[in-house]
């Protein structure tokens, strides 16, 4: 039996494999999915109010990715905590809730409207969203404003707060060192990049919000050279996403210095992959002689 | 739902390019219902799962009807039979027959014609006098297999049945009226029966409900799911002139 267990900033998680945010909803929707080898969710992002989200065409599939503009449609805090929360209390895995703000101040009222709620486990601060007006990837690419906004949070809650940072900056390290002082307790790198893709018969961008954001295995190199450059600045632990579908992608993520990863886009096409990844990491382990993820060697030279 | 790898059992071309595909998947093939959809996933193959509406469901067996418009439905149709696919489903809410109708009228245009043979045959099942109308741009493009009682035709060349388009040629008086094809039509379906039940197409992340991709525009503000709310909808409740028209697949290598 091998041992997946991971200690992510003093947070004991049953295994490697988180289902990453805006890819498992609020954790109802999933169709045929093993839960008992998920170790936790991040539910789709949240803001105070409910949001229509942006006009369609909304998604457009690329080589080996997908753009999506959704603009975080979601239902808002209260019917987040009227509706899920209660279901998540009673769920075998740690929800986090995944925080949206327009203002330094709302994510702070943000968390401090769900901070002690039954099933919320913990958060992850959102200054990466490449889809939203305001807010988002904006806090994400400026380390004052990312440590800012982790302050805010981080001042209203003993609960996990990670953060999940951009790769659209110019050093992932200066935004990570950043947050990390402000008290972090882990990082989630990366969110989606973002691009854009002209249909050439109306020769106008296919997704109605002009650009997106980019997730699958089309991202993948580049999520694991930032979340490896965000593991060496920092001491905290770093979760990696960005383009996971088998095991030996996740274990990239893992030799590169990640404590943990999630599975995103992968999801979409199958509801088992979670629980795929999860085995795929345990095989791996016992074939190469280890007896744990622990003794899994990283690769993690230091800044 | 349910998620099996089917394999290819059936191939026939139904009109200019364009396929029926069958899979062999007994569950999926009994629980389908008139209008709902699978979402295919080939390996090697492109990134997301591709849906089809249900163009038959009978004896374990599900057909699709498609032609290739990109890369996904371009390897579909080169696969031998045999070769297997992921087939999920079956997936959406489709049309809902009210037994007490007398007539039914089915309209479709070009590869709108995907969901009527199945819908076509519920109907006959609960006693519904079916009227199918069926549109494509030449004889060539009409796909005219049927098993129905009365069908008529539309071509935008007039090379079989009436010039024009299906909307057109649909006779007065049908209880009902269900409906598919490009999105335009629909909105003119919408015009004339406000409460047709019409079967949208929308570009798809996932299908199950989680990627919120795949929005439908409603009249009353807001956005459904054609995934999981639909794929079929009341023609007046969905906001035409927001609804992306024409789509267009182009996924590259």
């Amino acid at each position: 039996m091998i041992e997946l267990e991971v200690d992510l900033g003093g947070l004991r998680l049953k295994g490697p494999v988180l289902a990453a945010s805006g890819t498992f909803g609020y954790g109802t929707e999933v169709p045929l999915l093993d839960r008992s080898k998920l170790a936790g969710m991040v539910s789709k992002g949240i803001f105070l109010r409910p949001r229509t989200g942006t006009p369609p065409a909304r998604i457009v599939e690329t080589p080996s990715g997908m753009l999506n503009a959704i603009g975080l449609q979601g239902p808002g805090v209260d019917a987040l905590i009227r509706d899920y929360a209660p279901l998540w209390a009673s769920w075998a895995f740690p929800v986090f809730v995944n925080l949206n703000a327009e203002s330094i101040e709302e994510y702070g009222e943000l968390t401090a409207r769900l901070d002690g709620v039954p099933g919320v486990a913990g958060f992850e601060v959102n200054i990466s969203c490449p889809n939203v007006d305001q807010g988002g990837m904006y806090f994400g690419n400026d380390p004052v404003a990312a440590g800012r906004v982790t302050a805010a949070v981080r001042r209203r809650t003993k609960l996990p707060v990670w953060v999940k940072l951009t790769p659209m900056v110019t050093d992932i390290g200066v935004v990570a060192r950043s947050v990390e002082a402000e008290g972090a307790d882990a990082l989630c790198a990366v969110n989606t990049f973002v691009g854009m893709s002209i249909d050439l018969n109306s020769r106008r961008p296919r997704l109605a919000n002009r650009t997106g954001g980019l997730s699958g295995p089309a991202i993948r190199p580049l999520a694991v050279h930032l979340a490896h450059q965000a593991a060496r600045a920092v001491r905290i632990p770093v979760v990696g996403v960005g383009g996971i579908v088998s095991a030996e992608d996740a274990l990239e993520f893992l030799v590169a210095g990640c404590a943990a990863v999630q599975v995103g886009t992968a999801t979409f096409i199958d509801g088992g992959a979670i629980a795929r990844v999860h085995d795929g990491i345990a095989a791996y382990l016992a074939s190469n002689g280890f007896e744990s993820l622990e003794e899994l060697p990283r690769y993690l030279p230091r800044d | 739902m349910f998620e099996t790898s089917a394999p290819l059992v059936e191939r026939r071309q139904v009109a200019r390019e364009v396929f029926v595909l069958g899979f062999e998947a007994p569950e999926v093939a009994e629980a389908a219902l008139p209008g709902q959809f699978v979402n295919l996933l080939l390996r090697p193959g492109p990134l997301l799962r591709r849906p089809f509406s249900v163009y038959r469901a009978a004896e374990s067996r599900v057909e699709i009807v498609l032609r290739a418009v990109g890369v996904g439905t371009a390897q579909l149709l080169s696969l031998e039979l045999g070769d297997r696919v992921s087939v999920l489903g079956p997936l959406g809410h489709g049309f809902a027959i009210d037994p007490g109708w007398r007539s039914l009228a089915l309209v479709s245009g070009g590869l709108g014609v995907a969901p009527m043979p199945i819908t076509a045959a519920a109907a006959r099942r609960a006693g519904v006098e079916v009227i199918w109308v069926h549109g494509a741009r030449t004889a060539a493009d009409l796909c005219t297999e049927w098993e129905g009682e009365r069908a008529a035709w539309a071509t935008d060349d007039g090379s079989q049945g009436s010039r024009g388009s299906a909307v057109a040629a649909v006779p007065e008086g049908v209880d009902g009226v269900f409906a598919c094809g490009p999105n335009p039509m629909l909105a003119a379906i919408a015009e004339r029966w406000p409460d047709a039940q019409v079967a949208v197409e929308t570009y798809m992340g996932c299908g199950t409900g989680v990627c919120l991709g795949c929005a439908v525009p409603k009249r009353a503000g807001g956005y459904d799911r054609a995934c999981s709310e639909g794929p079929v909808y009341r023609a007046a409740d969905v906001d035409w002139p927001a609804l992306p028209g024409h789509l267009h697949y182009a996924v590259g290598v």
